[in-house]
């Protein structure tokens, strides 16, 4: 693959992340990209723990943090519709990453709560929100929708209005 | 006869005088409160909002009395009586004034029941109390309701210990459980009273008393920010508002013993003060520490559970033995 | 000016990671093996959890055994809604985040979407953001040592600090015109420039707010119930932090100096000159002392700011992104167009995407912005920081007494707004 572009507009510590990792990983990082100084790797699924797992534990890394990790949907990109994305931070360095990694429909992720704790809720959502399904999660439940929610909402066929999904509820009876 | 008659007309006006006082404390209260937190309190019902309790307690009384489906229903009914009555009962003992006191030209005790066990009664009073609380957490079958009686069942529990021997000191000095004579012991001007050789008891037992009465900093069994409302979470309508009221009763209970204990009851601070009736001084005496007790309970956090418990074992407990002790050997040795 | 804290701190001692954690596990109780558990569930109409926040406790008596913290009561769909809108429609949205801190919202997200369009912002608006965040940090810790202090039991001690509180809205009003929801933050920019009289009043202000922390000082820093109720409650290090992420005040009271106003500078931050607080106990002592040196920091910075603001616009001049100020949309044809496109099309956006964080008083807050090109966003995330920290209930509450969860919660102070978005 291409070596990243816009690598001028990298801060220095960013461009040793960059080096480092493209030594590390080689051809298994699918795609490298900056964007006003944000790095973005695109792994494959089977790499995923490998790479967040040696992110965090490399010395010249030490991405301690992750920031956030979140789930996209492009409709168009007929093979791999699903993209999820994890940002990490390092706070002895204060650098970020971007790392990414493509899906298809039905397609599972190993989760990385057991190397991030605070992925929990976060692949809760993900999986609840456009239906990625983490393997190894613990307690993979819906989060910020009704249990009993139908459907995907940030999927983007999922209407904005309308009685997709949710419904009201009156019977309650036997669970409350 | 006269005297049976002079004892009903006596315990209603008693009975009266706390419902009412009662009333006008849950206002007090909460116009201290607004004092306190730079706002008005209530202010629409009447001038001043005096007739707010009044007001409440007709809504309350036309709410529905949601009793839940599991709940244990006779306990559940019982309890705020359980809670109420022990707390009324005690104000029988307290005295008003002299005894053998002419009123209109005809002479009576101004007591409802001048007999030997006084304190001992109020202590027995204070201890069935506890029944109300346990029952009212039990019988809800709700579990914020659960812990809410099980910490006030050891909190008072642990408290009324200190407390009893807190008045022991008291009992030795006065050399009787009758409070008409404890009275009669302090009698003289405000350097005679109990409060002075008793300082430590006196403190104990003001202390012990927030503990009772379940006020902040000891209001664990109803912590509002813990428990949302303790033991008596399940109840609605008059009930709640018995709940309500019983604590104020309660306060009012308490601080009379305080005053006939340790402040000379119904006697004036000088001598020359006591053509000022009795009773007065005894309900300026009540009024002082009901805003004590308003004072803390608005200004303090509330203690944790093991921090409660070893501030009652581990401090009050053996500072209130070492006190009988030492009066006890004070008045032995005199 | 950071001074009347620091002086009274008695003993101050640093702690290191090893002794924290062996603290820890000497505070939080243990379980024993035959331990009857009860269930309850706290919330979501519980009083103390600051919203409707749920939790599923496991007690054995009044140790907690287990949490399972639920959120979503509050989820308004907030994603969702943000791409049918444009760039400068989501402004508003926002704010609804947290309304007592809704400016740093507002600019946390300006600051995003001018990350992905490249706009350079004046130096003025700079110096307002800068400003406008320090007010936010000032109410919102003011508020949570009242909410921090109710919990315990005092419920005086709320109502003192709402007055002060008072002072800062009231210059949120002269300068916004609102006091909760302001979306005051403008791509590129801020809506105004600061009015008349403000600086009178801001000076006004940041003269009796140190005179009024210094009387919370006297009334609960040496109140014993208080040291009690808060001494080696809820400690969580820095290590616990960094695998929880939880951020913010919490994260500084573990020992760790990361704020990202020092560390990644927005707005006017690089040119400010101030200290990040630091604290080592972890507990939540540790978290009142450190946000109460923060309100002072963040005076002293209001101070350069309104010392230290040049003059100039108070937006970007930049056609294809920002929408003119509103006096020149009236007088000149060119800023009317320009106005137009804006509202009716809405900015032009390179394609990319962007992550930005910004410090609040609760946190890291982070927006992750992808763009296809189109005048509205393919993807908002909203990384918030109460997310996060409703989570960390978890391993903040295992092994605590049942009367120090609202302590806890309160202490690492949660937004359920923030968290369900």
């Amino acid at each position: 693959m291409a070596a990243a572009k816009n690598i001028d507009e990298l801060s220095p510590a960013h461009k040793q992340v960059a080096s480092h990792l493209q030594g590390k990983f080689g051809k298994r990082l699918l795609e490298t990209s900056s964007f006003r100084g944000d790095l973005t790797y695109v792994v494959s699924p089977q790499d995923w723990l490998e790479v967040l797992t040696y992110c965090r534990d490399a010395e010249e890394l030490r991405f301690d943090r992750l920031d956030s990790l979140l789930g996209n949907h492009f409709p168009e990109r007929e093979d791999q519709p699903f993209e999820v994305i994890a940002h990490l931070v390092s706070i002895p360095h204060t650098t970020r990453i971007r790392i990414k990694t493509r899906l298809a429909e039905g397609e599972t992720l190993p989760t990385v709560t057991g190397v991030w704790p605070s992925a929990s809720f976060d692949e809760r959502e993900t999986w609840e929100m456009f239906g990625v399904v983490f393997e190894g999660h613990p307690n993979l439940t819906r989060l910020l929708t009704v249990p009993d929610f139908d459907g995907y909402p940030l999927r983007k066929d999922f209407p904005l209005q309308g009685r997709v999904g949710g419904r009201i509820r009156w019977n309650f009876k036997g669970e409350i | 006869m006269t005297q049976f008659i002079f004892l009903i007309i006596k315990a209603a006006i008693v009975f009266f005088f706390c419902v009412g006082l009662a009333a006008m404390l849950i206002w007090g209260e909460r116009k201290y409160a607004g004092w306190m937190q730079s706002r008005l309190g209530p202010n629409y019902a009447g001038p001043m909002g005096v007739l707010q309790t009044f007001g409440d307690l007709a809504k309350l009384l036309r709410k529905e009395d949601v009793i839940p489906d599991t709940v244990d229903k006779p306990v559940f009914r019982a309890a705020p009586y359980l809670l109420w009555v022990p707390a009324a009962l005690t104000m029988a003992v307290i005295p008003f004034g002299g005894m053998d006191a002419k009123i209109f030209g005809w002479r009576t005790d101004l007591v409802i029941a001048n007999f030997d066990a006084g304190i001992v009664l109020f202590l027995a009073m204070g201890s069935l109390a506890v029944y109300g609380v346990v029952f009212a957490g039990w019988s809800s079958n709700s579990r914020w309701a659960l812990i809410g009686a099980l910490r006030s069942g050891a909190q008072m529990i642990s408290y009324e210990l200190s407390m009893g021997l807190s008045l022991v000191g008291v009992m030795i000095l006065a050399g009787s459980m009758n409070l008409v004579q404890i009275v009669d012991y302090q009698s003289g001007a405000f350097w005679h009273w109990n409060f002075i050789p008793q300082l430590v008891g006196f403190v104990i037992f003001f202390i012990a008393s927030i503990a009772e009465l379940n006020r902040t900093p000891f209001d664990l069994p109803e912590a509002e920010q813990e428990l949302v409302a303790g033991y008596m979470n399940e109840y609605t309508g008059m009930r709640w508002g018995i709940f309500m009221f019983s604590e104020y009763v309660n306060m009012i209970v308490m601080s009379a013993i305080m005053a006939t204990l340790f402040f000379g009851g119904w006697r004036a601070p000088f001598e020359s003060w006591n053509v000022i009736p009795g009773f007065l001084w005894l309900i300026a005496k009540m009024m002082g520490f009901i805003i004590l007790y308003m004072w803390v309970r608005w200004s303090v956090p509330r203690y944790r559970y093991n921090q409660l418990m070893s501030l009652g074992w581990k401090i009050l407990f053996p500072l209130a033995l070492a006190n009988l002790a030492v009066t006890a050997l004070v008045v032995t040795v005199k | 000016m950071s001074a009347p804290l620091e002086e009274k701190v008695e003993q101050r001692t640093r702690p290191t990671l090893e002794e924290l954690k062996e603290r820890k596990a000497r505070n939080r109780q243990r379980v024993s093996d035959n331990a009857e558990v009860m269930t309850i569930s706290m919330g979501p109409h519980h009083p103390s959890t600051h919203g409707v926040f749920r939790m599923d406790l496991d007690l054995d008596g009044e140790v907690i055994v287990d949490v399972r913290p639920e959120v979503g009561n509050l989820h308004r769909g907030m994603e969702k809604l943000a791409e049918s809108k444009t760039y400068h429609q989501i402004i508003p949205l926002t704010d609804r985040l947290h309304y007592v801190v809704s400016f740093s919202q507002n600019e946390g997200y300006c600051e995003a979407v001018e990350k992905l369009m490249g706009i350079e912002v004046p130096e003025r608006a700079k110096y307002i953001r800068s400003m406008c965040h320090e007010m936010c940090r000032i109410a919102n810790h003011i508020i949570w040592l009242g909410f921090l202090v109710m919990d315990l039991g005092a419920i005086t001690f709320q109502q003192i600090t709402f007055r002060e509180r008072e002072y800062i809205m009231d210059l949120w009003e002269m300068l916004t015109g609102a006091r909760l929801t302001h979306s005051f933050a403008r791509i590129g920019g801020v809506a105004k420039d600061i009015p008349d009289g403000f600086r009178e009043k801001m000076a006004a202000a940041l003269e009796v707010i140190p005179k009024r922390m210094a009387e919370y000082d006297r009334l609960i820093r040496n109140n014993r119930i208080f040291l009690a109720r808060g001494k080696d409650v809820g400690i969580f290090t820095s290590e616990d932090c960094a695998a929880w992420r939880v951020t913010g005040p919490t994260l500084r009271a573990a020992g760790c100096p990361r704020d990202l106003r020092k560390d990644e500078p927005f707005a006017a931050y690089d040119q400010l000159d101030f200290n990040v607080c630091v604290e080592y106990e972890a507990d939540v002592i540790a978290r009142y002392v450190l946000r109460m040196n923060e309100i002072y920091e963040s005076i002293k910075i209001i101070k350069q700011c309104l010392d230290e603001m040049p003059d100039g616009p108070v937006i970007a001049e930049d056609a294809f992104h920002v929408i003119p100020p509103k006096k020149d949309v009236l007088r000149s044809s060119a800023a009317m167009i320009q106005d137009f496109v804006q509202v009716f099309r809405g900015p032009q956006v390179p394609k990319g995407e962007v992550y930005k964080a910004v410090e609040t008083s609760q946190g890291e807050l982070a927006f992750y912005i992808v763009s296809d090109g189109s005048p509205k966003p393919q993807r908002l995330r909203i990384t918030t920081p109460c997310f996060y920290h409703c989570q960390a209930m978890q391993p903040l509450l295992q092994g605590e007494m049942l009367a120090d969860i609202v302590g806890i919660f309160c202490g690492v102070d949660v937004c359920l707004g923030s968290c369900d978005r």
